[in-house]
């Protein structure tokens, strides 16, 4: 009888736990879920080719975290980042940021670029 | 088998002509020579590695190697009043449409 109940037990927390992990609430999407439809325009490498659409490569997590809040404010106004956005957590949001700001690419800050600053 | 007489291949050709006009305007892109003049002004802030914007803090973006009609937008956008940073649209007021073009030429030649 005891057996029965110690099973009966384990048996219920394994479902809770599943259904846990299904819920929507469920947190900790990894970034390279969440990038997936970023990837359509910004490349999955973060340095799409189509010029309309920002690189993403290398930019610093705190200003992409900060474009994305301003999208989802309404703050900054772009009826494809809009839709975009909607669904993203702010938890959402700093994975994107970190995740884009570590991959390579071309972007840079001016300080070598001005004119009598150049390498 | 009827021939095909000028007038009838100058039809077959005009939308070809059609065509052409546009593509041609499309191709002013801005002059990266006097775009690079032009920056000193964005090193201020975009020319400090890691500078940071006060209220909100963040770092301001890395715009050096940045695709050119995004560049242009964004500019444009500033100067309309339509993209809300305070400094940013003062310095997008200063600029002309071919000053912007200039810049974002000069900043997407950029390749570390």
């Amino acid at each position: 009888m005891k057996t029965i109940f110690v099973i009966a037990t384990l048996a219920c927390g394994f479902v809770f736990n599943a259904s846990a992990a299904e819920g929507g609430a469920a947190p900790g999407k990894s970034a390279e879920e969440l990038s997936k439809p970023c990837a359509a325009c910004h490349g999955a490498d973060g340095n799409g080719t189509n010029a309309q659409y920002p690189r993403l490569a290398g930019q610093y997590h705190d200003y992409l975290a900060r474009a994305l809040q301003e999208y989802k404010t309404g703050e900054r106004q772009n009826a494809i980042m809009q839709g975009f956005v909607k669904t993203l957590s702010e938890a959402d949001i700093q994975e994107l940021a970190n995740y884009y700001q570590q991959m390579p690419g071309k972007l840079d800050d001016l300080a070598h670029h001005e004119q009598g600053s150049e390498k | 088998m009827p021939r095909l007489v000028p007038a009838r291949f100058f039809a077959l050709m005009l939308p070809a002509l059609c065509f052409a006009a546009p593509a041609l305007a499309d191709d002013a892109k801005g002059d990266p020579k006097v775009g690079h003049a032009l920056v000193y002004t964005c090193g201020g802030c975009h020319g400090v590695t890691g500078y940071r914007n006060a209220y909100p803090n963040y770092r301001v973006p890395r715009i050096a190697g940045q695709n050119y009609d995004y560049l242009v937008n964004a500019l444009t956008e500033y100067k309309k009043g339509e993209r809300a940073h305070p400094t940013m649209r003062a310095q997008g007021e200063s600029l002309s449409d071919q000053d912007i073009k200039n810049i974002a030429a000069y900043l997407s030649s950029i390749n570390p």
